[in-house]
């Protein structure tokens, strides 16, 4: 198709693959499996590979699957695919069309999958029914809520005796104690870990009918997941939480037999990091092309936690041979172009402190035989430590070392710097370490980004607005003693309560509206109880249907509210009550109490309202000057909690809700509770996820797939522990063989350092201090070796690092980007770009609603002419 | 398929999308408003039908890569239509559930995006167009009340007057103009330029509607409270600072629209049905 062939366009971007990487870009036939250790340049080689096969080999994009781990990776290969088809069309005139290319996350193709909008894993012209994904929050709130919970229970035949709640008690301490070793009652804690076990199950495909363990725990919570299983099938609409989609993709794809042929080639990225139900995924959609590559490392498996197994790529031959009677070309892409040479070496090196050989001495847990190169051969002292003092101190040197750096111009902005750790935080709280590395550098004048280190709720932005809503709708009356994490949150409220109470003292207008919008509750309750005085003494049943007349009497109630009297005598109000009646499907006395005493909004109005007094005002300002989005980011992600209260409950606000202070028990004694106890982060930026001028802090897992000039690894020490519970249970079950249990912890705090060393490109830190706890294979390194102090080094004399500036482009829509923008920046600003969920959005579901249906039924007219024109 | 089985279809279609979209968005819209969906995409099949039958690609997704703004940014322009191609003409169309008064005002505005949807369908698929054009799918006044009414004669009649197809003029040449406006408002988002839309726009009337600008887009636009041009707008029609002060505040969209929220939320989420044993 192109005279011009693939080297001319290497050259023209100036990419010169080793030997290697051009065999595995111009591989097409039959399975292949790379290896491609950290900085080796496997993005590059995925996407010529791709682009070799659409432009020189004429494979119909849409015919590709390619999917990788995270968003941002997803965007890179869309953008990075996008240019260089775009480069090739400008040489040729040639046009590439990728939209309807499976090019995302596994979860995101799925979905697609789900959806199935070009009709290709259904029979023509059957439309399929997508089941609506709750994400892990909404998962957490279906199993969290008292109702689904005892459900649950009964499922597992936890409940039997007359008292629930004594048997609601027992059950959690036991599921507690059977999966963490501890005594404790907490329903949270037992929610989340049987949220984890049901994804672990889905994410094994596991069927809980088909198992009948000796264990009597187990067999409880198997009944329980076949409940929740079954308990996501809907009367017109299914759901499925994250793990279940995948397994119902899988089951769609199964069920299919076109599905053989919807894909020609599959890449998949980040292999080692899949779980079961992909690779079941993956060689199914293999089947018939028998075209799969899979790319990984092992060394830098890190989501065993959420069900990966990194067996999928130690083992891939083999596996490759049995689902698809081939064996694989395995390509080892072993240069490392991204770090200075010793710091490849250090990593190597490290990752050899343990013996990674199988007990019976046949064969390894690693990929045998790996031969990591780097291409930089200086020998530039890469790693480095500090002399071994006090803790405070070694901190300090750390902080004027990463301020002489940029003082010297050796980086351009700091975050160019990072700091990784194993984790940030403890349940909400940061850990030692972090919070004093962070002191040291404010020392300095340098600011930090850590944006999974502290609890969202903390930030000042959400204290202050939660705080005047506590004010405006009460929060619980509080009795009786509290445990730790309780407590914590009740110093929350008082410090929020206290917080507004100090923006009212500034701003009398706010403090107006504050007790405008408290009268207004107060006039809805006495209006309620004007109401029910007069049922109560009609002997009227509330549930009972609206009799017409009974209006008059109820407007006639003493002491009910001009407003109140107007609702009910509101013409229109009395022709939709009437219209039902007619309809035969008259409205009950409920409904009307609750329609009279009911506030005209909800709390997501509240917060649009508040956002117009001046402390708020002035935070939108910043960031549509573009001084500081930070603030208005926050604001964004507020909005998108309280529009998942009135989801998960309801948006209206009644006389009834509020009575018994059943609103404030709800909203905050409940809702806010799981989002303060899950320790929900704050705002973080797919696309951008770096702010200028600070240093990130992040954890070794955030890490992945990045690079940074200068690395500090702030914290040298991870214990390993016996293995995890999920483990053991699936092992057992599914008579699974895998790595030894004793083993696994180990083996994963080595990969997770692993990751963590081969981040940086000019430099990693090992800050040393005295009394400070570090694994054995970091002591090793130190006893082996001797590494130059920052104190020794010259910084004047380090090469500069320039600022990464790999721009890939963006896309940008007509509709809601271009002429959203036009109508109004500053609209576009919040909703589009900071996520600000709208309050009342009937238009948009209006519209919505329209096209997706014409869009069905041009669906189903295509494929009826295509049934004509075949017969 | 009988038209009859068609139009089943369709009902079927639209309840499942509403279900989803509810239970997507988490809130509901009132039975008045969802009827109103539902007969714009019936009217659309009985008066349209020798289009939609036509229609070879739905929600084509067209995408125009590689471009650069003045500032040297690069970026992809993406948009949404819908081909029909029968044996002597393909042409393209977008449809908006915008009233056609509006549309026939801001002809020039459609254009201008039709224009790019149009070349970049020509350049990827190679194919000509003849043709492009706006549905709107929210019919007339008339035919409302012949629809209210049950009157299926004046259904007929109504039906035949109405004109949801709007042609526009299909230039190639101002193709380039848009492309490089579009790339300027690039380089004003990624440089982070949000200030509000003037005071003076605010209090202008929006082409093709006899409203103003700070009512039909800045009442349903829930950051108006916190913006510097809606408040101008809002406290300097009149009125002493104090006394607008309340009703700036005291705007939750017209009584209709208050009746219809509560309503419609009320009747889809009633706080009553919150299991008690959830509230601890």
């Amino acid at each position: 198709m192109s005279e011009k062939d693939i080297r001319y366009y290497w050259n023209l971007k100036g990419f010169k693959p080793n030997p290697k990487q051009e065999k595995a870009i111009l591989h097409v036939k039959g399975p292949l499996f790379l290896t491609a250790g950290p900085g080796s340049g496997k993005t590059r080689v995925i996407l010529w590979r791709t682009v070799n096969l659409i432009v020189f080999h004429q494979v119909d994009p849409k015919k590709i699957f390619l999917a990788t781990f995270t968003d941002k990776a997803a965007h890179q290969l869309k953008e990075g695919l996008r240019s260089l088809l775009g480069l090739i069309t400008n040489e040729t005139g040639q046009p590439y069309d990728i939209s309807r290319m499976a090019i995302g996350t596994v979860h995101s193709i799925c979905q697609d999958i789900l959806v199935d909008r070009n009709r290709v894993f259904s029979p023509d012209g059957v439309r399929s029914k997508a089941p609506v994904l709750l994400d892990s929050l909404g998962q957490y709130f279906k199993i969290y809520r008292r109702s689904f919970w005892r459900e649950l229970l009964n499922a597992g035949g936890y409940l039997y005796s007359d008292n629930i709640e004594d048997d609601e008690e027992a059950a959690q301490r036991e599921i507690n104690m059977y999966f963490s070793g501890s005594d404790f009652y907490s329903r949270h804690e037992a929610a989340t870990n049987i949220i984890s076990i049901f994804n672990r199950f889905s994410e094994e495909n596991l069927n809980p009918s088909a198992h009948q363990p000796d264990d009597e725990i187990l067999r409880r919570i198997l009944k329980m997941y076949a409940f929740y299983c079954n308990s996501h099938i809907g009367e017109k609409i299914d759901t499925v939480d994250f793990s279940l989609l995948q397994q119902r993709a899988f089951n769609k794809i199964k069920s299919f037999n076109g599905s053989k042929d919807a894909y020609d080639y599959i890449i998949i990225d980040e292999y080692q990091d899949t779980n079961s139900i992909q690779e079941q995924i993956y060689f199914e959609i293999a089947r018939k092309c028998k075209n799969i590559c899979v790319v990984g490392d092992d060394d830098q498996a890190l989501y065993r936690f959420r069900g990966a197994t990194v067996e999928n790529l130690v083992e891939f031959e083999e596996r490759s041979k049995k689902y698809l009677n081939e064996i694989p070309t395995r390509i080892d892409l072993d240069t490392n172009y991204r770090s200075k040479k010793k710091i490849v070496n250090f990593y190597t090196d490290f990752i050899e402190q343990t013996n990674w050989a199988k007990r019976d001495g046949k064969g390894s847990y690693r990929v045998a035989d790996k031969d990591i190169q780097p291409f930089n051969q200086e020998d530039f002292s890469a790693i480095v430590t500090t002399i071994k003092i006090e803790k405070i101190n070694v901190f300090e040197k750390v902080a004027q070392f990463v301020f002489d750096l940029k003082a010297n111009g050796k980086i351009e902005d700091y975050n160019q710097v990072a700091f990784l750790f194993p984790s940030l935080s403890y349940r909400g709280l940061k850990n030692g370490a972090v919070a004093e590395f962070e002191t040291a550098l404010n020392n300095k004048g340098i600011q930090i980004f850590a944006p999974r280190a502290g609890r969202f709720l903390e930030i000042p932005e959400a204290i202050e607005i939660f705080g005047l809503l506590f004010h405006i709708l009460e929060r619980p009356s509080h009795q009786g003693p509290a445990s730790g994490g309780l407590k914590d949150y009740r110093q929350w409220q008082l410090n929020a309560m206290y917080r507004a109470e100090q923006l009212m003292a500034h701003d009398s207008l706010l403090k107006e509206y504050v007790s405008d919008r408290q009268e207004e509750i107060k006039m809805v309750k006495a209006d309620y109880e004007a109401l029910m005085k007069v049922i109560d003494k009609k002997k009227w049943k509330l549930e009972n249907a609206l009799n017409l007349d009974m209006i008059r009497d109820l407007a006639s109630a003493s002491g009910l509210s001009q407003t109140a009297k107007a609702t009910l005598q509101k013409r229109a109000f009395l022709e939709l009550l009437k219209k039902k009646q007619q309809a035969k499907q008259p409205v009950s006395l409920n409904y009307v109490v609750n329609r009279v005493t009911s506030v005209d909004w909800s709390i997501l109005d509240l917060f649009y309202q508040l956002c117009g007094f001046k402390h708020f005002q002035k935070m939108y300002e910043l960031a549509e000057e573009g001084i500081d989005e930070g603030p208005v980011c926050n604001l964004g992600l507020i909005t998108q909690y309280l529009a998942r209260f009135m989801e998960e409950y309801t948006p209206i606000i009644t006389a009834s809700f509020l009575s018994d202070k059943k609103f404030a028990n709800t909203f905050v004694g409940s809702y806010l509770y799981a989002i303060y106890r899950l320790g929900e982060s704050e705002y973080e930026d797919a696309d951008d996820p770096f702010p200028k001028g600070r240093v990130p802090f992040l954890t070794i897992h955030q890490s992945k797939g990045l690079e940074f000039p200068y690395v500090v690894l702030g914290n040298l020490n991870k214990i390993d522990r016996p293995a995890d519970k999920k483990e053991i249970i699936i092992r057992e079950l599914l008579q699974k063989e895998g790595e030894p249990l004793d083993r696994i912890s180990h083996f994963d705090n080595m990969r997770m350092f692993y990751v963590a060393l081969s981040r940086a490109q000019q430099m990693t830190i090992l800050p040393q201090w005295k009394g400070q706890q570090r694994s054995q294979a970091f002591k090793n390194m130190f006893a082996q070796n001797v590494y130059p102090v920052i104190e020794s080094l010259n910084v004047a004399e380090l090469p500069p690092s320039k600022l990464d500036n790999d721009d890939l482009g963006k896309s940008y829509s007509y509709t809601a980007d271009y002429l959203s923008y036009q109508q109004c920046p500053r609209k576009y600003m919040t909703f589009n770009k900071y996520g600000f969920i709208p309050s009342r959005s009937q238009t948009m579901f209006f519209g919505s609603l329209v096209h997706q249906t014409i869009e069905d039924l041009h669906h189903l007219l295509i494929s009826e002419k295509k049934k004509k024109q075949e017969a | 398929m009988q038209d009859y089985e068609i139009i089943e279809k369709i009902r079927e279609y639209f309840e499942d999308n509403y279900e989803l979209m509810r239970l997507e968005g988490g809130h509901a819209i009132t039975e008045d408003i969802k009827q109103l969906a539902l007969t714009q995409v019936l009217y659309y099949f009985t008066k349209l039908k020798d289009v939609a039958t036509k229609v070879t690609d739905t929600e084509v997704k067209l995408t125009l890569p590689d471009q650069k703004t003045p500032k040297g940014r690069n970026f992809t322009i993406e948009g949404v239509v819908d081909i029909v191609r029968d044996d002597d003409e393909t042409w393209m169309y977008d449809i908006k559930t915008h009233d056609t008064a509006y549309i026939e005002s801001n002809k020039a505005l459609y254009e201008r995006q039709l224009n790019v949807y149009a070349h970049i369908w020509q350049n990827l698929r190679g194919q000509a167009l003849d043709k492009t054009a706006i549905i709107s799918t929210a019919y007339p006044e008339s035919l409302k009340q012949a629809h209210l009414l049950n009157d299926q004669f004046r259904i007929q009649y109504e039906l035949s007057k109405w004109n949801p197809l709007i042609e526009l003029d299909f230039d190639q040449e101002k193709v380039k103009e848009v492309v490089d406006h579009f790339a300027e408002i690039v380089d004003c988002i990624e440089e982070k330029m949000f200030k509000p839309a003037p005071v003076e726009v605010l209090r202008s009337t929006m082409e093709g509607t006899n409203a103003l600008f700070g009512t039909r887009v800045c009442r349903n636009c829930d950051v108006r409270y916190s913006c510097s041009s809606y408040r101008d707008y809002a406290t300097s029609k009149g009125k002493g600072e104090r006394g607008s002060f309340r009703k700036y505040f005291d705007d939750f969209g017209s009584d209709a629209d208050k009746e219809e929220w509560v309503n419609a939320n009320l009747a889809a989420k009633n706080p009553d049905d919150i299991n008690p044993a959830e509230i601890q």
